[in-house]
């Protein structure tokens, strides 16, 4: 038994500290563009683009379920995006509560015929209605189907070739879809797909739906999440996206071309990740084309959302991502390891599935190594003792590098403070939050043979004052 | 490697974040000083500077300025925000002086040592405020780069802007350039130089297409009717790609010397040709052709129909005729197509 356990923890500190390695190797290929980058004057390279005719007219896709608190500062967010030519979609997905009904107040909504082109099949369109204000706001009110059905309705009545998928709880900046649209526009539409940085909103004073003043919120469960989105958004993406073997494109923020995504056959419904399926589809499809075009993360383009602030809501959140990878990867095996998809199938899937995915079965094997190490001498307390270590080093360091590489690139945060307190939380991950993440994502991999796919409830405060 | 060499590594990889942390903290204590300084400076001249920019006589401007510590950047800013919001680069030579005077060599160096992000920046404002004296430089550098990447595209940009035609010829030596790039060069010429480049750019003997595409494409969006014959002559040009530049050119431009000109284009093989001619029909209000459109909302192609839609709702009896063809079109989807524009007469953000 000790020496099965001993095998064990080599295996476990091997992979725990190639892990690490691997995130400080991506941020080093990545660090060169967003440094490069960091000084631009934004406002400069983009204003052309404003008055320019040649800029591609957008669909903004606003699938929501149960999201009366939102939904309007949402839209109103989106009203005043600077976007030379755009039309915004809701598509209430079955919600129980008042979604519809406050869009239809708000934005004084009328019920309109529409000869919507049904690219891919959805759940039965109940109404469409448009708004007598703005008459490029519409509402497509639809039988439940989950997300992904809701955003292939949105797809289907969508009037342009390009469409930003945007959730119902999130603010975006007033110039991000700009900067999001910028690289197709640069490229001839040579990128079919970008993202953006994704922040948390939980702390930052936001009124008239624009975000006012960037700040903090005092629950350490938020502070953390906002450092997991550093690790995730500056180490993680920008470097795969570097590669353009960037396999995620966030579910809360992402433009597509809409062409490519009918092409793929649209989001897939069987899965609770179907932002990911949706750009490794794309993926698919482009190296079965042997087409050179590209799916880019872009480090600025902001968009504003509400974390969960109570564990009960984060956990049921994290084990619907872990469900989503688990059942992406497993759908595209085929790409796994798989020379025909290049870089994608030889770099780009194992790593999701090793370091994403598995990452926490390691892990969780390491926390029974260490309490057995310490507690029941299941295995040397001196091997527990290096486990332990490495276990810091994975969680809290990490972390906490990545903190400082947000502060010497992009630098949201403006006080001393914000600084500080990012670092201390982030040096307090491998305590608490981290085994609490570790726990949640096993149990997602279980529950992805458990259960069926539905939208994630989170009880909203909302985000706007 | 035993516990103690993991301590150490541990230990170390802390300490060394940690000094990265006091850096970055003092950084960046420093740099929200200087800010706030700027800031202060800023707001303390914007008074003198507006008062300056209406009647260039008042020297307190310059004075005050020349006390300044962080006279290039609250310059820099102040200018860009008066030229952002009053639009007046081009034509304020207020701007022009006080950039050449406090800013040209600061730009200079820029330009050659700088790094990429703040090169962008220098050639942004070059732009900005038509500094003429940096020419000679901008051309050294655009003969001295070979790709098109992002920078160079700026520097054709920022030349166009100082009415420099070398833009063009450097983009002719690129097959690939796209039509984006030679639209804003166009764009961004002073009328008599526009006037000559587009003249050239449709000259029969160019052998440059995409410049002949974007220069019909520019002239429409321009509104340029001065081209319309020119353009109305492409209607017959063999190739479909510069057919469809005129057609979409005289969409914009909303006008025809010869509406009969549109005539083969409803019946023509490649759909955008269909679309584009429903949507003139409708844009010009060729009541002739109302009843091709009537047809054509029973098209094979979803874009034709909505367009013919969108081009009966033009036609002053267009509700009208859309309920007639919602009741009795003998094509299913002319009828949802009818159906949705007479209710529905604007779908998207004009």
């Amino acid at each position: 038994m000790q020496e099965v356990a001993l095998i064990l923890s080599y295996i476990v500190i091997a992979y725990m500290l190639f892990s690490s390695l691997s995130y400080l190797g991506l941020f080093a290929l990545a660090y060169g563009k967003v440094k490069k980058e960091n000084k631009l004057d934004k406002r400069e390279s983009t204003e052309d683009f404003l008055r320019n005719q040649s800029t591609y007219p957008v669909s903004i896709l606003v699938p929501a379920y149960n999201e009366e608190v939102g939904v309007v500062s949402t839209v109103r967010s989106l009203l005043a995006l600077e976007y030379p030519e755009k039309e915004v979609i809701v598509i209430d997905d079955g919600s129980k509560d008042s979604t519809s009904l406050r869009m239809i107040e708000e934005f004084k909504m009328k019920k309109i015929p529409f000869a919507v082109r049904t690219h891919i099949e959805t759940a039965e369109v109940e109404a469409i209605y448009q708004s007598s204000i703005f008459p490029y706001i519409r509402l497509i009110k639809k039988a439940n189907g989950g997300k992904a059905d809701a955003l292939n309705a949105g797809v289907n009545l969508s009037s342009f070739p390009y469409f930003c998928a945007i959730d119902g709880d999130s603010i975006l900046e007033n110039d991000g879809l700009l900067k999001c649209m910028k690289p197709i526009i640069e490229s001839d539409g040579q990128i079919i797909v970008t993202g953006g940085s994704v922040r948390i909103a939980n702390g930052s004073t936001i009124s008239r739906s624009k975000v006012e003043i960037v700040g903090l919120p005092k629950s350490p469960i938020v502070l953390m999440q906002i450092v997991e989105y550093f690790r995730a958004f500056l180490i993680g993406r920008l470097a795969l996206s570097h590669l353009n073997i960037l396999l995620i494109v966030s579910g809360a923020f992402g433009v597509f071309n809409k062409e490519r995504v009918i092409q793929a056959g649209g989001y897939n419904k069987n899965t609770v990740g179907e932002d990911m399926e949706l750009v490794v589809r794309l993926h698919r499809l482009l190296r079965e084309e042997k087409s050179k075009q590209r799916i880019e993360y872009i480090p600025d383009p902001v968009c504003w959302t509400e974390a969960p602030e109570s564990l009960e809501v984060l956990r049921s959140q994290r084990i619907r991502w872990q469900r989503g990878l688990l059942e992406t990867l497993w759908n595209h095996r085929k790409m796994m390891l798989n020379p025909k998809y290049g870089s994608i199938g030889l770099f780009s899937m194992p790593y999701f599935l090793f370091v994403e995915l598995l990452g926490a079965v390691f892990e969780f094997i390491g926390y029974f190594i260490i309490f057995g190490g310490f507690f029941f001498s299941l295995v040397d307390p001196q091997v527990a003792g290096v486990m332990f270590l490495v276990t810091v080093f994975y969680g809290s360091l990490i972390s906490a590098l990545a903190v400082l590489l947000e502060e010497l690139t992009l630098h949201k945060y403006p006080k001393v403070s914000h600084l500080m307190r990012l670092y201390f939380w982030a040096l307090t991950e491998a305590f608490w939050y981290r085994p609490l993440m570790v726990l949640w994502r096993v149990r997602g991999i279980i529950a992805t043979f458990q259960k069926k796919a539905h939208w994630g409830d989170m009880k909203r405060k909302g985000i706007s004052t | 490697m035993n516990l103690s060499h993991f301590w150490i590594l541990i230990a170390s990889l802390f300490l060394g974040q940690l000094l990265l942390l006091l850096i970055l903290a003092w950084r960046k204590q420093q740099s929200n000083k200087r800010e706030a300084a700027i800031n202060s400076q800023y707001d303390a001249l914007t008074d003198s500077f507006s008062s300056y920019m209406m009647d260039p006589s008042d020297e307190r401007f310059i004075e005050e300025l020349k006390a300044s510590p962080y006279q290039l950047v609250v310059l820099e800013r102040l200018l860009n925000h008066y030229v952002s919001v009053t639009k007046a680069g081009a034509d304020s030579p207020a701007v022009s002086r006080l950039s050449e005077e406090f800013l040209s060599t600061r730009y200079m160096k820029m330009l050659k040592r700088g790094n990429w992000a703040m090169r962008m920046n220098t050639l942004y404002f070059i732009e900005d405020f038509r500094m003429e004296s940096l020419v000679p430089q901008l051309k050294e550098k655009l003969a001295k780069s070979s790709r098109l990447d992002q920078e160079t595209q700026q520097l054709i940009r920022t030349l166009a802007s100082l009415n420099e035609t070398v833009a063009i010829e450097a983009l002719a030596k690129h097959p690939d350039a796209p039509a984006r790039l030679y639209i804003d060069v166009f764009k961004r010429l002073d009328e008599l130089t526009k006037l000559d480049e587009l003249n050239a750019a449709l000259n029969e003997e160019n052998d440059n297409q995409t410049l002949k595409h974007s220069a019909i494409s520019y002239i429409g969006m321009a509104g340029m009717t001065l081209f319309l014959p020119r353009i109305e002559e492409e209607l017959q040009h063999p190739e479909m790609e510069m057919r469809i530049q005129a057609l979409k050119a005289i969409l914009h431009l909303q006008y025809m010397n010869s509406p009969s000109a549109l005539a083969p284009f409803f019946q023509s093989a490649a759909w955008p040709e269909r679309m584009f001619a429903a949507q003139i029909a409708g844009k010009l209000q060729l009541s002739r052709y109302k009843e091709t459109l009537g047809e054509l909302l029973g098209d094979p192609v979803w874009w034709v129909r909505y367009s013919s839609a969108e081009a009966l709702t033009q036609f002053s009896e267009g509700d009208i005729v859309l309920t007639h063809f919602a009741e009795s079109h003998p094509d299913r989807y002319a009828r949802d197509m009818a159906n949705q524009w007479k209710t529905s007469l604007l779908g998207s953000e004009q």
